[in-house]
């Protein structure tokens, strides 16, 4: 039984699934393949991610292929239209926009209860509750499939202790994922909401990107497209030799930050943009955090240390610090593309999100044949998923035989 | 004006929005040193005191701000909407509550529409701040009586001062008007980096897509144009231009873009953007050339720009799967989702023109006010005066911290001086 805000949505959030599916050929093709093969028909799946129109999609075709889908999400993160929808179509929804943690715990709980066979998680949250005080649910577990970088890290440090007690398929690693998702989906949300809620202009700006891997690479690329002039740092010197071969400055944060109009953490790390440099910004400086996880700088610093703090524009924060300069936070510091705008684009999605569904599929078919602990997902799907999107878009390649030929 | 003869002459939503609206325009002033510094120092000397002037242009905070300084500086400013559906009611609000007299409601009809310019043009302006010259064709057209105590137009838009041309030719021009749209630190960046940063924003924001890899054909390649063109290849789009002009469409291909004809190149495009300032860039034989899927948008003054009667009378069924988007099923199946209904997509699907941007066309506009308000023209079509414009960039540049070389005299030299019987 779903518990949901009001079903009575459900037409507007049918129109909102319409129209990510009219754009994701790719999740088209492996709706054809599961309904065909019969991978996940009879199987209990269940999945944790933001409940929102790519989603949905998602766990509507995984319900339509014959699965048993159970979803719920962050609530921060709930489209309650789209759970409506998504709730009226056979797919067990337990969401509901910024409900309480409580509920957030117990439809954690409420997923286990179900005995999945197959978890698709965000941030190994459920995979992590069944490895430590709902193990009973490990009994009937196949196999999880992890979306995000920083549900990874989670997950190889269990994976190194020996804990991992199921076998567990680092989706983000795939290449269909991690090349696409995070670079080019990151870059262009990232920017495009800092500039969606500013009304600022980029052109001629200097763009300070902390951190040059997929997130920073993809943020670096539109900002310059936007016309900035980026700075980046970084400290692996390996990177940040790239970022030099790439055309854009490299400096120290503390340098970078000086010059800086617009900061942007894409670090993955805690605490990569420090206090002291956010003391080197000029006036007026424009802070936003790209990456995964929501402590790249503290607010609550800032707020500790700031004269005064005030929302100026939706989704904008000043904090006005004791030497008079204005510092302005977008997003609340918490990742900018989805807290002050809406995600990745579909033509993005479609393609991780394929990636968790033949994922979970796999698993549903081999996962007992595996052993447990992380996992790729197998080069063969994950270049599957490349020759549907390319042939989507009418783009014909040579096959592997062919170089041999040349050879 | 008091606030209570301004509250009572207005048109406007709602009053109560007011703090809102001045969240927003705290925001604009905040980020628009130009008119802070050079266009504040320039109101001060008292020559637009107690002129009327007319601001009628899109009604958002940063034209707000600018109707604020001309206000401040002791004009008796009313202000209008160019187009009813880029109206910010929270702004209009704020502009009521300090005494500004306004008309304009956003998602008006063109009666309502029509009835706001009017009620402007009864407060007889002597100075008038037109986009598209909206409201001097109406003055023109039903109000000659008033023509006499205008001593000035200045124009904001491309579309505007070809009309402001027309005007002129047609013996119609009988007051002074600046062209201030062909201004350098208007043109140059309002109608390129403004509109190609927020047309790309917009059409992103309404549809949660993207243009990597996505053919994107931008039909027009004016200043505007090329804007979108390099905007949309810098967020990873493969741009087609579609021109009429020999010389422009050299320049596209010259800039690497791909050149062609609408029905070579529509067939292909996953994203179609017109802005070329005329009415049928996308004529109604366009619709059986566009690709299943297509994207439509309209970045153009008018949204004639897309013949959407015909593109409407193609589709069997219609829907709105996201706001702003209208998704046409045709009777053949394709699908072709038209946004905003072929209005200007980065103001009525966005938040218009970066400040920035605006701080300093509106730089512009304020000097080009000031100059009307301070020279008695001739009548006729006039060039915003350059020293003017050197000002506005120098200014700027000012606050970016950038400085520059003396123009070198030996340069002067050899543009303006002959000197027999040497190399230079």
């Amino acid at each position: 039984m779903s518990e949901i805000l009001d079903p009575s949505l459900a037409p507007h959030g049918e129109q909102k699934i319409a129209w990510a599916a009219d754009r994701a050929p790719v999740m088209a093709a492996m709706q054809d393949r599961l309904e065909r093969n019969g991978d996940v028909a009879g199987r209990r799946i269940a999945v944790v991610l933001p409940i929102e129109p790519k989603t949905a999609l998602l766990a509507r075709i995984l319900a339509d292929a014959g699965a048993e889908v159970s979803v719920t999400s962050p609530p921060s993160m709930v489209h309650d239209d789209v759970a409506a929808a998504l709730a009226g179509s056979g797919v067990e929804v337990l969401a509901r926009r910024n409900m309480s943690p409580d509920d957030e715990q117990r439809y954690h709980g409420m997923l286990l209860d179900r005995r999945p066979e197959v978890i698709v998680d965000d941030r190994a949250d459920l995979i992590t509750l069944a490895h430590t005080t709902r193990t009973e649910a490990l009994d009937d577990l196949i196999g999880a499939t992890e979306q995000t970088t920083s549900g990874i890290e989670v997950l190889t440090r269990l994976d190194a202790e020996g804990a991992l007690r199921v076998p567990v398929i680092a989706g983000n690693d795939a290449r269909c994922k991690h090349l696409f998702d995070n670079r080019y989906g990151s870059g262009q949300s990232v920017i495009t909401a800092i500039l969606d809620r500013t009304n600022l202009l980029m052109a001629g700006a200097t763009v300070v990107v902390v951190g040059y891997g997929w997130v920073g690479r993809g943020v670096a690329r539109v900002a310059a497209g936007m016309g900035a002039r980026v700075t980046v740092t970084e400290i692996d010197p390996v990177v940040a030799l790239e970022a030099h071969h790439d055309g854009f400055d490299v400096a120290t944060v503390l340098d970078a930050c000086g010059t800086a109009d617009f900061v942007i953490t894409c670090s993955g790390a805690h605490g990569a943009l420090v206090p002291a440099a956010i003391d080197r910004c000029p006036d007026g400086v424009v802070l936003a955090n790209a990456a995964g996880i929501d402590d790249e700088f503290s607010v609550s610093d800032l707020a500790g240390r700031a004269s005064t703090r005030r929302r100026v524009r939706p989704e904008i924060d000043e904090f006005v610090m004791e030497d008079g300069r204005s510092v302005f936070v977008v997003g609340g510091g918490h990742c900018v593309n989805l807290s002050a705008g809406e995600g990745h684009p579909v033509e993005i999605m479609d393609l991780s999100f394929a990636v968790q569904g033949l994922a979970a599929a796999h698993l549903a078919r081999h996962g007992t044949e595996m052993t447990p602990g992380l996992h790729p997902l197998p080069a063969s799907i994950d270049e599957q998923i490349a020759r549907d999107k390319l042939a989507s878009l009418d783009i014909t390649i040579d096959g592997r035989g062919r170089e041999r030929e040349i050879r | 004006m008091t606030v209570d003869d301004a509250a009572s002459r207005s048109r406007i939503a709602d009053i109560s929005l007011a703090d809102t609206g001045d969240e927003r325009i705290a925001w604009v002033a905040r980020h628009s040193p130009v008119l802070n510094a050079l266009a504040r120092e320039r109101l001060a000397d008292g020559a637009v005191s107690g002129r009327r002037v007319a601001v009628v242009v899109h009604l958002e905070a940063k034209t707000a701000y600018l109707a604020l300084l001309l206000a401040e500086a002791g004009a008796h400013v009313v202000a209008a909407g160019s187009n009813p559906r880029s109206t910010n009611d929270a702004v209009c609000a704020a502009l009521v509550r300090r005494g500004v007299e306004v008309h304009a409601v956003n998602g008006s009809g063109s009666g309502e529409f029509d009835g706001d310019l009017m009620a402007v043009a009864d407060t007889a302006p002597e100075i008038v701040v037109d986009d598209g010259a909206e409201l001097t064709t109406r003055m023109v057209r039903h109000r000659p009586d008033l023509l006499g105590g205008l001593r000035g137009v200045s124009e904001e838009t491309t579309t505007g001062v070809a009309r402001l041309r027309a005007m002129d030719s047609a013996g119609r021009l009988v007051f002074p008007a600046i062209a201030a749209n062909d201004a350098a630190c208007k043109h140059l960046f309002d109608n390129r980096y403004g509109t190609g940063q927020t047309t790309v924003q917009a059409v992103l924001a309404l549809t949660n897509s993207t243009l990597w890899g996505a053919a994107v054909t931008v039909v027009g390649y004016g200043w505007v144009g090329r804007g979108v063109a390099q905007y949309a290849r810098g967020l990873g789009a493969r741009v087609t231009v579609v021109e009429v002009d020999p010389v422009k469409a050299l320049e596209a291909h010259m800039e690497g873009y791909g050149v062609g004809s609408l029905s070579e190149v529509l067939p292909g495009s996953q994203v179609v953007v017109t802005a070329t300032g005329g009415v049928d860039a996308l004529p109604a034989e366009s619709v059986a050339l566009l690709r299943d899927g297509a994207i439509v948008a309209n970045v153009g003054h008018d949204d004639r720009e897309i013949d959407v009667g015909a593109l409407r009378d193609a589709a069997a069924s219609a829907d709105e799967p996201r706001p702003g988007v209208e998704r046409l099923r045709l009777a053949d199946g394709r699908t072709i989702s038209l946004l905003v209904g072929a209005g200007l997509v980065n103001i009525a699907g966005g938040d218009g023109h970066p400040i920035e941007i605006m701080d300093l066309s509106f730089a512009v506009q304020a000097l080009s006010a000031h100059h009307l308000a301070s020279h008695d023209l001739e009548p006729g079509l006039h060039p915003f005066p350059e020293k003017l414009d050197c000002a506005v960039a120098r200014t700027k540049l000012e606050t970016l911290g950038i400085r520059l070389d003396e123009a070198a005299s030996t340069g002067d030299t050899i543009r303006s001086e002959w000197v027999e019987g040497e190399d230079t």
